[in-house]
């Protein structure tokens, strides 16, 4: 299984992406449509005079084909035009209509927004890994106490089981009723002020990977469970290696499969549901504009939001998937499960 | 009597936690812990006395009985789709699975396709299309969940389809429906209830995630997700009101993922010790 096997590979994989990424487009142009209310009613309101609405319908071609409209509307997508947001600034939940000021191209909100969900979901994942896979491994090595079994199955339980938007509450009430040195909101960019912008994105970003972190603790666990049932284990301890050696050598190289993909499951989800963490810490992210655009049924900008965060989810995962094929040569033979 | 899960204290727990709370949920409000309706039951968000044991919201109104009912609807909310999804994912699994061909090729394209929407925006997406309340959370939960379930199905049908006794069957002339049911359902019906548990516990979380976010159970009726959201604008004030159904909905849950691991144990062994 040379390069050109793993060059295959690899071009199948994309080909599958990019067919499921079709298949999503096309589930949210019919979503879309199916949702009441025609576009020239959200636009010119319902008493509007019926030409004005025949010179709209004819603007945007809105009398064509379905199959035609979703073409022109996919080609203008990949050009990077999503479309015109029917409200300019998002910022309240609760407020249904939206002054209708200058409309901004969806594209450029986006681009505004995207570094915030990127920080938010970058800070989750090293959260996550860096506190469920030590947790995981200490798990599965002293496996055989009762009590780390109990626990460690407890934990990963209770972790997964509290919802984000509890625990969040939760940070919310007892952040902003003491001063623990953290803020609850004040999100300020990155580049502008480091320190104000980490103490307020710690909490969101805690808020966000609780999921994730019992996750990879589970994963991990039961990876080098399984690990350590295999017989090249026993041949180790037969050849007098160290435990410390067998654990470095053979058991996380092993077990690191498993994680992997796990967590390229665990980006996309960061990705897609940063939402909730954001409104929470008033995060002025991406989720939190797709969810505002939903109050406001405004739904060219839910479905480009929504195709967007498939287009980073699958794209996550294939690249797990090919990440995965060069440290287990064997799943390229294999193929799809 | 054989007594479930012996030596197993962590799923004994669960069951116990479990019944609780269903009793809780399902008798609790027709005990006389007051009107769950009535507005200035008792003083403007009142900590939690004798009169309101958990404290009043905004309007006066006593929360114990808006909290029972809560876990009512929370625990019926998710496990009605989970039935739905569990029959159709085992009727399409089973079938993508001992069938192949364009079928199962159908099936494993559409599940990806499902699978590619971070499924906070596939819930919300469907809940614009039905508009907010029980129908849309329930189709929202449905299509979320159906996917994986189809996967777990399809699988273990793959494994068993491999066994000798099938293809015995098979050659000696069983019609299709009686090797689906007789010999297969039977064999794939302990991987489906692990999976159906833990996805009750998934629907929970999206249930209660979108009632948090305004787009699912409307008022009047309320679930532990609205409530916590209905709470938290008062959070300063009146702490109680969204912690005290946030700490319900969280047990809920840790309960159901402890279950799963447990009947995980007991009727998935292969599963559980990652054999498979």
């Amino acid at each position: 299984m040379g390069y050109l096997g793993y060059l295959r590979f690899a071009m199948e994989r994309l080909a599958s992406a990019i067919l499921t990424l079709l298949g999503v487009s096309i589930l949210v142009f019919t979503a879309i449509h199916l949702i009441p209310g025609s576009y020239e009613a959200v636009m010119l309101g319902p008493q509007a005079p019926e030409a004005a609405r025949e010179r709209l319908r004819e603007k945007y071609g809105l009398d064509d084909p379905l199959p035609q409209q979703y073409m022109r509307w996919l080609l203008a997508f990949l050009g990077g035009d999503m479309g015109i947001a029917l409200c300019r600034s998002q910022q309240s939940i609760g407020q249904q209509a939206c002054e209708n000021a200058d409309q901004a191209p969806i594209i450029a909100e986006f681009a505004r927004r995207a570094p915030a969900t990127i920080q938010l979901a970058f800070m989750a994942a090293a959260i996550a890994n860096l506190v469920g896979i030590p947790l995981g491994i200490l798990a599965g090595l002293s496996a055989g106490s009762r009590t780390v079994r109990g626990s460690s199955r407890a934990i990963s339980a209770l972790g997964m089981g509290i919802p984000s938007f509890v625990l969040g509450t939760l940070f919310v009430y007892v952040f902003s009723v003491h001063d623990l040195g953290l803020t609850v909101g004040g999100y300020v960019p990155l580049s502008e002020d480091p320190e104000a912008n980490l103490r307020a994105m710690v909490l969101p970003a805690i808020t966000l990977s609780i999921f994730g972190t019992a996750l990879f603790a589970r994963t991990t666990r039961d990876a080098v469970l399984t690990v350590l049932a295999e017989p090249f284990i026993m041949a180790a301890v037969a050849r007098g290696e160290s435990p410390r050696q067998i654990v470095r050598r053979h058991v996380l190289r092993n077990a690191a499969i498993p994680v992997v993909t796990v967590s390229a499951v665990n980006m996309g989800y960061l990705l897609g549901g940063a939402a909730i963490a954001e409104l929470l810490f008033s995060v002025p992210g991406f989720g939190w504009y797709v969810l505002a655009a939903i109050h406001k049924r405004d739904y060219a900008v839910v479905q480009a939001g929504v195709l967007v965060a498939a287009v980073a989810f699958v794209a996550v995962n294939l690249l797990a998937d090919l990440a995965y094929a060069i440290i287990d040569p064997r799943t390229i033979r294999r193929g799809r499960g | 009597m054989k007594v479930p899960f012996r030596g197993d204290f962590l799923s004994r727990l669960a069951v116990v936690l479990l019944i609780s709370l269903l009793l809780l949920g399902f008798v609790g409000p027709s005990l006389p812990v007051g009107d769950p309706a009535a507005i200035a039951f008792g003083p403007r968000l009142s900590p939690p006395a004798p009169g309101w044991l958990m404290g009043t919201d905004n309007l006066g109104r006593t929360m114990l009985p808006r909290v029972l009912q809560g876990i009512r609807i929370t625990f019926v909310l998710a496990a009605t789709p989970v039935l739905i999804t569990s029959v159709l994912a085992v009727v399409i699994g089973m079938l993508a699975g001992y069938l192949g061909g364009w079928f199962d090729e159908l099936v494993a394209r559409l599940a990806d396709v499902l699978f590619a929407f971070p499924s906070l925006l596939l819930g919300l997406i469907l809940v614009a299309i039905m508009g907010p309340g029980v129908r849309g959370i329930t189709a929202a939960i449905i299509l979320i969940t159906l996917p994986l379930m189809v996967r777990v199905v399809r699988a273990t049908t793959l494994t068993i389809a491999s066994r000798d006794y099938v293809a015995a069957s098979r050659v000696s002339g069983a019609s299709l429906a009686r090797l689906l049911l007789v010999h297969l359902l039977p064999n794939i019906a302990g991987a489906v209830v692990v999976q159906a548990t833990f996805t009750i516990s998934v629907s929970m979380l999206i249930e209660s995630g979108l009632s948090f976010l305004g787009i699912g159970v409307q008022p009047p009726v309320a679930s532990l997700g609205s409530l916590v959201q209905n709470g938290s604008v008062y959070l300063v004030q009146a702490p109680w009101l969204a912690l005290a159904p946030g700490v319900f909905l969280a047990l809920a849950i840790f309960a159901v993922n402890l279950l799963g691991d447990g009947l995980r144990d007991r009727l998935d062994p292969l599963e559980a010790h990652g054999l498979k």
